[in-house]
């Protein structure tokens, strides 16, 4: 502890070497200005010539101080981890969460400068914005085609997948753009330094966090491994943070968006750092999207324990992977062989009756109709009439009676839809046979040319002659009869 | 092979307890020789069947070759081997296809879903309380004998 706090003295006493070291180590662009405070450039300053107006960051007093313990603590051997009742009074523990402020601020940082590049770059070459997305790629494609007219003469190979490469060179050919002026192109080529200077740090302050993570959050690393717990932890600013996530948010910590245009997202899964573990990487594809939301509710669960500093041994941990572990593999497990089931006893389920609009239009063809159930009925006081006379035959009951409600009696229930054949069979009977044919019907047309003209009503009607022979005529049996 | 499954009486106070014990269930005993081949087809066809009947039937092997079985083969009138004799609840079951003796199936069954439904028939009858059931094998399928009286 004594020896931390000594070099953190030394440290601000060694301010002023330190600036001027990383003063040389800047990017030769434009003015250098003393910036006091680390307050990230405006993004609506869009009126800005210069990096350094826009990325203050690594010249920043914060940056400069951290890199350096990281540097240090990087170089020397690090000693028993501290067991402090709470995680937070831990000074390691603070550079900890320096370290993952400043990395979350170093993404920024790369980020406004990749705007910066972007927005200088455009007169050059618009779409290579739309086609590489990583900032990083983004600014060693810049680097590598510099001010170049022909991009086929630029090997991309190692940067950028060969699809992509494709792509750049088919829309370089189109591309409405111009060689940049040379005082520009300096300013560009000195941003993209920048940005993959801020990367290397970066990736510096990660592999320092990685290391130290198995005495910060053993659990947590004993489930998704060091490098995935740092960026974790990375991403959320800090133990406690990740503790307080809900298990849904930890799954997708460290998402990359990639919607391309004309790609939907449903194929995507929504999977982040959480992806890259060990775990994940040797389930089947299949279970992927399960065991990625297992890992992500225990993983919280141990950063849980963690933030408290409950189990600085990393037991739980283990305990949590073997379960995670134990899981997956009962989801692979085959499922158990069909046994031959014996026959039911005959005769012991009874039979299920069905019930439904169906079986319920099937019995309306045999419902009692109108007509019979008007002739079931009687009226009280007269005698009713019967088909033979006299009280002899069929009674007919209410038919046929004055006084009766009904106008009209069908034989056949009204809400009865018959079918084709039944219907032109029953109409063409109604039209031939009925005795109550309209008086006013006429079997005369009257055309304008030939005067009076005799048709056929039933033609008319579309039931045809009575003797029209048809192959599939309902009514005829036989259509020619032939004497041998 | 299929005896193995099935489990063979040679004593009368086997057979006698199997028919006691059956409760609520068909059972089924066939008489015959585990060596003759129309037997063996027999025999192969029940154990098949046996898990499927398994809820409502029970079935049992008799060897007619021993000598404490003669008293039934004798009861049953059994000249031909496999015979097939069919008990509920120690009640003698008689089944009508159509030949001449209906207190036995005489021969092999065709087919196993033959045998699945001549016990689900008897199963049928023997709940409602008949003593004989209508045989609901197609007679292509029944095997046709022919049924000497004292040489007549």
């Amino acid at each position: 502890m004594a020896t931390l706090e000594d070099s953190f003295l030394a440290d601000l006493d060694e301010l002023s070497d330190n600036e001027a070291e990383m003063d040389e180590n800047d990017g030769d662009v434009g003015n250098e200005e003393e910036d006091v405070d680390m307050d990230m450039a405006d993004l609506e300053t869009l009126n800005y010539d210069d990096l350094d107006t826009v990325s203050k960051l690594q010249k920043s007093q914060r940056y400069i101080d951290i890199m350096q313990k990281v540097e240090e603590a990087l170089g020397k051997d690090s000693d028993g981890a501290e067991k402090g009742t709470v995680l937070e009074d831990d000074p390691e523990y603070k550079l900890i969460v320096d370290c993952n402020q400043l990395s979350v601020d170093i993404e920024n940082e790369i980020a406004i400068v990749h705007s910066f590049i972007r927005d200088k770059y455009k007169l050059k070459f618009q779409e290579l914005e739309s086609l590489v997305h990583h900032p990083i790629d983004y600014a060693r494609v810049v680097k590598k085609i510099g001010n170049e007219t022909d991009i086929t003469l630029v090997d991309l190979g190692d940067l950028l997948p060969s699809a992509i490469i494709m792509g750049i060179s088919v829309t370089s050919l189109t591309t409405k753009g111009s060689p940049l002026p040379e005082d520009v192109l300096q300013k560009v080529l000195g941003a993209c330094d920048r940005a993959l200077d801020l990367d290397s740090a970066r990736k510096k302050v990660l592999d320092f966090v990685e290391s130290k993570m198995g005495s910060i959050a053993p659990n947590l690393s004993a489930i998704v491994g060091s490098a995935v717990a740092a960026k974790l932890v990375g991403t959320a600013g800090g133990v406690s943070a990740l503790a307080k996530m809900p298990a849904c948010n930890v799954q997708v910590l460290g998402h990359k968006r990639k919607n391309l245009a004309g790609f939907s997202s449903t194929s995507q899964s929504r999977v982040g750092y959480i992806e890259q573990t060990e775990i994940l990487q040797s389930t089947p594809p299949g279970l992927r999207a399960r065991a990625s939301r297992l890992v992500a509710a225990k993983s919280t669960l141990a950063a849980r324990v963690d933030a408290t500093r409950g189990d600085m041994s990393g037991i739980n941990g283990k305990a949590l992977r073997e379960e995670i572990r134990k899981k997956i593999e009962k989801w692979q497990e085959p499922p158990p062989a069909r046994q031959p089931k014996p026959l039911p006893v005959p005769d012991s389920e009874p039979k299920k009756r069905r019930g439904g609009r169906r079986l319920r239009k099937m019995k309306e063809r045999y419902a009692v109709t109108d007509m019979r159930k008007m002739a079931n009925r009687m009226r009280f006081g007269t005698p009713e009439e019967s088909s033979l006379g006299d009280g002899l035959g069929e009674g007919y009951g209410m038919l046929g009676q004055a006084g009766s409600n009904r106008l009209r009696v069908s034989s056949v229930p009204s809400k009865l839809k018959l079918n084709a054949k039944v219907a032109k069979k029953l109409k063409e009977r109604q039209y031939t046979g009925g005795a109550t044919t309209s008086g006013l019907t006429s079997s005369l047309a009257f055309t304008p040319v030939q005067g009076i003209e005799l048709c056929n009503p039933q033609q008319a009607l579309g039931l045809g002659s009575g003797t029209q022979s048809t192959y599939f005529s309902e009514s005829g049996t036989f259509s020619k009869l032939k004497k041998i | 092979m299929s005896s193995l499954l099935l489990k063979t009486l040679t004593k009368k106070e086997e057979i006698d307890r199997i028919i006691r014990d059956t409760i609520d269930e068909v059972l089924v005993l066939r008489f015959g020789r585990c060596t003759d081949t129309v037997c063996l087809q027999h025999d192969d066809i029940l154990a098949k069947s046996v898990t499927d009947v398994s809820k409502f039937a029970k079935v049992a092997l008799v060897d007619v070759d021993s000598e404490d079985v003669q008293v039934y083969v004798k009861y049953f009138d059994i000249t031909w081997f496999p015979s097939t004799v069919f008990f509920f609840n120690a009640h003698h079951l008689k089944l009508d296809s159509g030949t001449a003796d209906h207190t036995k199936w005489v021969g092999a069954f065709h087919i196993k879903q033959d045998f699945i439904d001549v016990v689900e028939a008897i199963y049928r009858g023997a709940m409602k309380g008949k003593m004989i059931v209508q045989c609901p094998v197609p007679p292509e399928r029944i095997p046709k004998y022919q049924l000497l009286y004292k040489d007549v």
